[in-house]
């Protein structure tokens, strides 16, 4: 069980701290681990799961947050860390985003939301739709109420029904004017080449993200033309088990607004759009660096956002980088990013120049990864194709939209 | 890009976040103390409540104490707004456990609150009276709990299920039964959401108690995938611990397999360590997993590892349990429900679940069906980096007992740019398992890359592994050894800027070029040389100090390296000066060995180095090294005296041989490699937390025992038909109360109570004889009190003193109409209701046949007997209290007793008998007590009142009633007066001051609960009447022991014989504590009769005595029912029960704990 969280500044400031059970947490647990933390050369470098003298801490950083959780006894140091995740998407999607003002701000709301989401200890509503009812997100109108008459409960009055129902994710009695679904495949694509040029390892991690706003109580069926392709599947709780083991087929009644309803991985993928080749060469102290960048496959639709990025060596001392094309930044913390967008049709982009490196050094002897993001609108480079979405249980036939996207994830060059 | 407009751009940001910023709480936050908080709390606007308390809560979250605050925040705690009464909730469980006699005042809040209408606010109330923690208030909350149990709304159930814990962790030993009940209840719910929460209470409080799973295994399997993702975690491994102590580990299992080579076919076995080497049953791969390892996994996760190591050895015992009674199919049923139901839950989205599940496979699933747990963990290392963490640390050891599993997906481990050194390391490792000789060209290229790799630490650790990954191997061993010398030169040539980090790789190359050759030295001679010859251009200490080691270490092993080894010795000499300290000494140990050992032709020359090393290193400036050079030129000495005989340097050696034998053992032999042993023989289960620190964390729990379970189980499959039948139906209106009369009523006893009565009603059957016996037997037996027959009303009347009536009967029948409750326990058995329900039906018989109560031979009837007990009979004795000590007092004593009497000026005032003495030898004058409060006025007490207007509502503010001044008091003389006390609370003390001659002296007046109430005078019939409208809630028991009538039999020396006398005596001795304790009056006693012709029953035993007693609350009149029942035989400690039924419950509450110290 977890005893309490303490919400974290990225300089070591307690913002909030919040007791869950009758043995009490003591503030100093936070100086402890910020100086181990310090010690250890950042929150990066430390494993998620301590042992601290007195208790066991569980931490992740979003946004420069740290989200530290900590118990005493024997529990699943995975529920905590997904627990603290949860945590951390709940406060983001109430406050829009994740920082230290936005939470100082609406520390009320923080408190209360922390109340809900964990009672004793266990996890006690962590559904967000449950908690919109029951605790209601910062709004434009509230602050106005509260700025105006200084009166605005955050709190409903009543419990949300849905907490009752067998499907807790949905309240039974939404009610939209416009009923829409959209449904978007959104896949990331992580693909690793070795230094001699090699494709390594080139996968696709997807996601089928639901955009649903139906009223009433719908039950939806949702299939793919070729699902003999995905390798793994996780599900969203409201996907039915049954159907999905003997046909493939996605059944399920929705949460209203988004969410992630299924994310898979598609492994073994032969190609990549584009490629990036760097090149080296270092004689007496400098080291010549060309990057090339340019299509392999086209994928049929324009590919976007095309960024380049790497981290300098700390034997590098000084850069002088040119490109045809794009923008080429280097910085502070010595990373050289090339934002180039697309690719222009008359020319490959390039990138030259020149690193200086430190004294005594004759030649370069580590060399750096790059990093490419890209983004493609319109194509799952999976080649996953949704057949159709079925609507049962509706009185009205709702719009539906779908969508696919394809960005870069995990994809690095090694130069 | 336009530094002109810097400045504005900053201003408008800064805008708009003021703007953002509008509407939010941020200024409480920033500022939360620029206005006071106190008069706000006060205020009569909800608004201005929420302020107030808003701004606690920022302080709370900055880390201040404002604890202080706490009696003005209570108060609030009433209020109808959702929004003030969850805030003060925040504030009060934050605060609860410092404050707990303020905290006390909320219960009544949340009592009333659990009645609403509203389930969230029944829901906040629950969690909220849970919260805080106190003990004296656990029976209520049990009893709370114990209604929201049965709450309709699902969510109030799920937070009852969560209250538990809190209720536990209270330590009450009394409460344990019911919690345990109240949990298999919870598990039973219908709502998954309930059930997840029942099962994290099951996990706190009972983990063991593996019997209450074994009633619903089924049921909670197929509800498995319904529940909500936490349960589902908490859930799945309670129901792998049960099946395991139910059925052991499945034959075909992967440790199962693994141990198959006893008895082929066995249904299943249990877990055994003793695998030998050849056992490669079903491993179809073609390659071979170690089995051993999987083994000593297993073992480590069953409970009582150490036993199961010893038994290891011991070979029948592993059989003894191959042929316990083989398991059928049908039992096995069970465990492959467990899989089916938790094989889909690898597809969900929480990984903890998804690990959890793969943990149930990995342990009890059939080897062939484990392939299908790889992809969902292989799905999780695609979570966060904090999650990845731990999902490898999982993954490693999976890993290292089945490396063929995960060996095709070498690639999932590769590294990214984006891992953190952890997650790098973690990887390494796992790679280094799984590498097959078809993957490892593939991983050795991917090394390849690492190796330029900006993270030197990182590249150290690829080189370690390539080494390891070279002795795994060994086809790959030479092409490793190439790469790791070119490697070396590479590294060694290049001009190294960071001599930390890059000696690290270095010398990790070496170390792993010396795994490889360890492992077969002839053939890796080159190796040797070539290292030698690098000593040139390494720089890095460590790095040379290990080559020169193993120089010495291989120095027999060639030919072509023997003759270069002079060469090299004369090297190292030469260099010897300017060595590191380490180095130093590895020459020293291999110089020497190397005389030691080796065969070489020019064994001259290598006596030359070492004689001019050891002079070297006897003049070193370490002393370490010089002392080495000590020991190892006394070791050699006659080596090196051989060669120095005729430099006319004699030692006296006394025995040439033995030290020849002495060198050559210590220097010369080869140190037996050391097998290759796990460097931790202790794993833990997968998924838990102690599997990541590596040492079992508090609360862990290791599977149980295999088959364990088994014996217990057999006869509660039986109950469990009864028992899904009978709850079956239950199950389905939730709201309704769980009766078992049919008859409903939303009120219930508390668990406890059920069990007394149950026991109540089960003497009957025991006690073998009837009416006419028992008054006859009474009657001889106490000539001092007089005894007849008679109904309900006489007992005012006459001047008897014992009555004798059924009033078991009456009791059972009044019980009957008016609860209606009498709930099944779950603990209860078909059998025992059956005869229960025949006994009752037979009472009913008795009554209608009414007078005259003629006893019918045969037939057993429960006999007790009513008395009245004169209460002058009683020997009552106030307790007395000091006030003021004649020490501290300047020579005036005084002290304080309550009296019962009642006072006339106002129901709450509390009487005292105040006794001053003057203990001095000069008289003393104008004694007089004084409220302090009402002269110091204010303040404190004033806060004080105000939080006491809850409970109790003073209508003056005057503490006690002023008393006539004492005008003098003369030596040695004493006088006593009455005074009248207004407490505020029943808990806490006033001050007060008593003046004496001009002097002021403090004092405390502790108020005593058994004084706040005056005698009630009722009649048995209405006293069980009002009973029974006071059930559940307004219940509380208590146990405790009474000893003292032990002393009073013993000091009153009566005939063996008379043993309703005793009983008597007890009974007596039991008011009279009771009386003098309290301001409360004897209604009944009923107590057993038993015959002395006892061939049935034990004479001196006295369960079933029971007193009752009536009062009511003096400033309120509420009615306060105290029943006290012995159980036991009067020979020794008696088992006393208190009950108290009152409407008041914290008052009663206290009241109870009150007369249960009278016996602690």
């Amino acid at each position: 069980m977890l005893q309490c969280i303490f919400l974290l500044s990225d300089s070591g400031e307690v913002m909030l701290e919040k007791q869950w059970t009758g043995h009490q947490v003591d503030r100093s647990i936070c100086s402890w681990f910020w100086g181990h933390v310090l010690s250890q050369g950042g929150s990066s470098k430390v494993p998620p799961v301590i042992a601290s003298p007195t208790h066991y801490l569980f931490q992740i950083v979003r946004e420069g947050i740290t989200f530290l959780g900590c118990s005493q006894v024997e529990m699943p140091p995975l529920m905590a860390l997904d627990f603290l995740g949860r945590v951390a998407d709940v406060l983001s999607d109430y406050l829009g985003s994740l920082d230290e003002d936005l939470i100082k701000d609406n520390f009320v709301i923080v408190y209360e939301l922390l109340d809900e989401l964990m009672d004793n200890g266990f996890p006690l509503t962590t559904e967000p739709n449950i908690l919109k009812e029951m605790i209601a997100p910062p709004n434009l109108v509230n602050k106005v109420l509260n700025a105006v008459t200084g009166t605005s409960s955050s709190m409903s009055n009543t419990l949300p029904s849905a907490t009752a129902s067998t499907v807790p994710w949905r309240t039974s009695n939404t009610k939209h004017a416009n009923n829409e679904v959209y449904v978007d495949l959104v896949e990331q694509l992580d693909a690793t080449v070795s230094r001699d040029g090699h494709l390594v390892n080139c996968e696709i991690y997807g996601e089928v993200q639901v955009n649903s706003h139906l009223s009433g109580l719908p039950d939806l069926t949702l299939s793919f033309a070729n699902p003999s392709i995905l390798n793994d599947v996780r599900f969203h709780p409201c996907v039915r088990f049954r159907p999905w083991e003997s046909h493939q087929i996605l059944s399920f009644v929705p949460p209203d607004g988004q969410f992630k309803l299924m994310s898979y991985r598609v492994a073994n993928l032969k190609n990549t759009p584009i490629y990036v080749k760097p090149q080296f060469s270092s004689d007496a102290g400098t080291c010549r660096v060309h990057v090339l960048v340019g299509m392999r496959c086209d994928p049929g639709k324009q590919i976007d956002s095309i960024t380049v990025e790497f981290q300098l060596p700390s034997c590098v001392v000084s850069t002088d980088l040119t490109s045809n094309h794009g923008m080429v930044n280097v910085l502070a913390d010595k990373v050289c990013s090339w934002s180039i967008g697309r690719i222009p049709k008359d020319k490959g982009p390039s990138l030259s120049g020149t690193l200086r490196l430190a004294a005594g050094l004759e030649r370069m002897h580590v060399f750096p990864t790059f990093v490419v993001g890209f983004k493609i609108m319109g194509v799952a480079l999976s080649g996953l194709q949704i057949d159709k979405l079925d609507l049962l249980n509706l009185p009205y036939r709702p719009y539906k939209g779908f969508r696919a996207l394809t960005r870069a994830g995990i994809y690095e060059v090694r130069g | 890009m336009f530094p002109q407009f810097g400045p504005t751009a900053a201003s408008i940001t800064k805008a708009s976040t003021m703007v953002f910023r509008i509407g939010t709480d941020a200024h409480l936050y920033d500022d939360p103390e620029d206005v006071s908080i106190g008069p706000l709390l006060d205020s009569k606007f909800d608004s201005e409540k929420v302020d107030a308390l808003k701004r606690l809560l920022a302080l709370i979250a900055q880390g201040c104490d404002v604890v202080n605050f706490f009696p003005q925040v209570v108060k609030n705690v009433a209020s109808q707004s959702l929004e003030v009464k969850k805030l003060v909730y925040l504030y009060l469980l934050h605060y609860a456990e410092k404050r707990p006699n303020e905290a006390l005042l909320s219960i009544n809040c949340y009592q009333k609150d659990l009645a609403d209408l509203n389930p969230l606010v029944r829901a906040w109330a629950l969690r909220a009276m849970a919260g805080i923690r106190l003990h004296v208030v656990a029976p209520l909350v049990l009893a709370a709990v114990g209604k929201c149990a049965r709450d309709p709304s699902a969510y109030v159930r799920k937070c009852a299920a969560n209250a538990l814990p809190k209720l536990y962790d209270l330590r009450q030993e009394q409460t344990y039964g019911s919690i345990e009940e109240l949990i298999g209840i919870l598990l039973n719910d219908n709502s998954p959401g309930v059930v997840g929460a029942a099962a994290a209470a099951f996990n706190y409080i009972c983990p063991t108690n593996l019997v209450l799973i074994g009633r619903g295994f089924r049921r909670l399997c197929e509800i498995l995938p319904d529940v909500d993702e936490w349960g589902q975690i908490i859930l799945i491994g309670i129901l792998l611990r049960y099946a395991v102590a139910r059925y052991g580990l499945p034959s075909r299992s992967s440790v199962g397999v693994s141990s198959e080579n006893r008895s082929s076919f066995s249904k299943t076995i249990s877990v055994n360590v003793d695998a030998l080497p050849e056992n490669r049953f079903g491993m179809t791969e073609g390659q071979v997993d170690d089995s051993n390892f999987i083994s000593l996994l297993f073992s480590s996760y069953v409970e009582g590892q150490d036993e199961f190591l010893l038994r290891s050895n011991c070979t029948t015992k592993s059989s003894d349990f191959l042929e316990s009674p083989g398991l059928s199919c049908g039992e096995n049923h069970d465990v492959k429900i467990l899989l089916q139901c938790t094989s889909p839950l690898l597809w969900s989205q929480n990984s903890a679940v998804v690990l959890a599940a793969a943990g149930v496979h990995w342990i009890v699933a059939p080897r062939e069906d484990i392939k299908r747990i790889i992809n969902p963990i292989l799905f999780l290392l695609r979570s966060a980096n904090s999650s990845l963490y731990v999902v490898l640390c999982n993954l490693l050891v999976f890993a290292k007992a089945m490396p063929s599993l995960f060996a095709p997906y070498f690639k999932n481990f590769f590294v990214h740019s984006s891992d953190s050194y952890h997650i790098r390391a973690m990887k390494l490792e796992i790679l280094s398992i799984i590498a097959t000789d078809s993957s490892i060209p593939l991983i050795f290229q991917e090394f390849q890359d690492y190796l330029k790799d900006p993270d030197r630490r990182f590249v150290a650790d690829t080189v370690h592994v390539i080494g390891e990954c070279a002795q795994r191997l060994p086809k790959v061993s030479a092409t490793c050894l190439e790469g790791l010398l070119n490697l070396i030169r590479q590294e060694s040539s290049e001009n190294i800027m960071n001599m930390e980090e890059e000696g690290a790789v270095l010398s990790q190359a070496v170390v792993a070029l010396k795994t490889i050759v360890k492992d077969s030295p002839a053939k890796h001679e080159k190796v040797i040389i070539r290292l030698a010859r690098c000593l040139d251009i390494i720089k890095v200490p460590a790095a040379r100090a290990l080559i020169v080691w193993m120089i010495g270490e291989y120095c027999t092993v060639g030919r072509d390296f023997l003759q270069t080894i002079p060469v090299i010795l004369q090297y190292l000499a030469q260099h010897f000066s300017s060595e590191n300290m380490e180095t130093k000494q590895q020459i020293l140990n291999t110089t020497a060995k190397v005389v030691v050992c080796s065969q070489t032709e020019d064994m001259h020359t290598c006596i030359k180095v070492l004689i001019y090393v050891l002079e070297l290193a006897r003049c070193d400036l370490n002393y370490d090294v010089r002392d080495r050079a000590r020991i190892v030129s006394k070791l050699l000495a006659c080596h090196v005296n051989s060669q120095n005989a005729e430099g006319g340097r004699t030692h006296p050696v006394l025995n040439p041989s033995l030290h020849y034998e002495l060198a050559e053992s210590m220097l010369g032999r080869k140190v037996k490699p050391i097998s290759h042993v796990p460097a931790c023989s202790r794993f833990y289960l997968p998924g838990s937390l102690s599997h990541i620190v590596l040492h079992p964390a508090p609360g862990y729990e290791s599977l149980p025992k295999p088959c364990s379970l088994a014996n217990v189980d057999l006869h509660c499959s039986l109950e469990d038909l009864h028992e899904e039948k009978v709850t079956g139906d239950k199950c389905n209106s939730p709201g309704s109360s769980y009766t078992e009369n049919g008859s409903s009523d939303s009120d219930s006893l508390s668990g406890s109570s059920e069990k007394e009565r149950s026991d109540y009603d089960s003497q009957g059957p025991d006690s073998n004889e009837n009416e006419g016996a028992a008054s006859v037997d009474g009657g001889r037996g106490n000539g001092t009190s007089r005894l007849l027959l008679a109904d309900v009303e006489d007992m005012q009347t006459s001047g008897a003193l014992i009555h004798f009536s059924d009033v078991d009967a009456e009791y059972n029948e009044l019980n009957q109409a008016a609860d209606g409750n009498g709930s099944s326990s779950s603990h209860l058995n078909v059998s025992e209701l059956l005869s229960k329900e025949k006994l009752e039906s037979w009472l009913g018989q008795q009554q209608s046949m009414s007078e005259p109560r003629c006893p019918a031979e045969g037939i057993s009837l429960p006999s007790t007997a009513r008395i009245t007990i004169r209460e002058t009979d009683l020997t009552i004795k106030p307790k007395v209290h000091k006030l003021l000590d004649p020490t501290s007092g300047n020579g005036l004593g005084v002290e304080y007793s309550f009296s019962s009497e009642v006072s006339g000026i106002s129901p709450e005032l509390v009487c005292l008998e105040i006794y001053f003495e003057n203990h001095s030898t000069e008289p003393l004058t104008k004694i007089s007590v004084m409220d302090e409060g009402s002269s110091k006025s204010q303040d404190s007490v004033a806060q004080k009142l105000e939080i006491a207007e809850i409970s109790v509502t003073p209508t003056q503010m005057q503490g006690i009633v002023p008393m006539e001044e004492i005008p003098c008091l003369h030596p040695g003389e004493g006088i006593k007066r009455f005074l009248h006390v207004r407490f505020h609370h029943h808990l806490l003390p006033i001050k007060i001051s008593i003046c004496c001659s001009g002097k002021k002296y403090p004092a405390k007046l502790r108020p005593d609960v058994g004084y706040f109430i005056k005698p009630l005078f009722l009649d048995l019939k209405t006293f069980v009447d009002k009973e029974s409208q006071l059930p559940g809630m307004f219940e509380y028991t208590r146990r405790c022991t009474f000893t003292a009538h032990i002393g009073d039999l013993h000091s009153e020396r009566f005939d063996g014989s008379a043993s309703s006398d005793k009983v008597l005596v007890v009974a007596q001795r039991l008011a009279s504590e009771i009386l003098s304790n309290a301001n409360i009056s004897l209604v009944a006693v009923t107590i057993p009769v038993s015959v002395t012709d006892a061939h049935v029953k034990d004479v001196d035993d006295v369960s079933g005595l029971c007193l009752r007693f009536g009062c009511e609350i003096s400033s309120s009149s509420i009615p306060c029912l105290l029943t006290v029942t012995a159980e036991g035989r009067y020979s020794g400690p008696l088992t006393v029960v208190l009950r108290i039924n009152c409407e008041e419950s914290i008052f009663g509450l206290n009241l109870l704990n009150r007369i249960g110290a009278v016996f602690a």
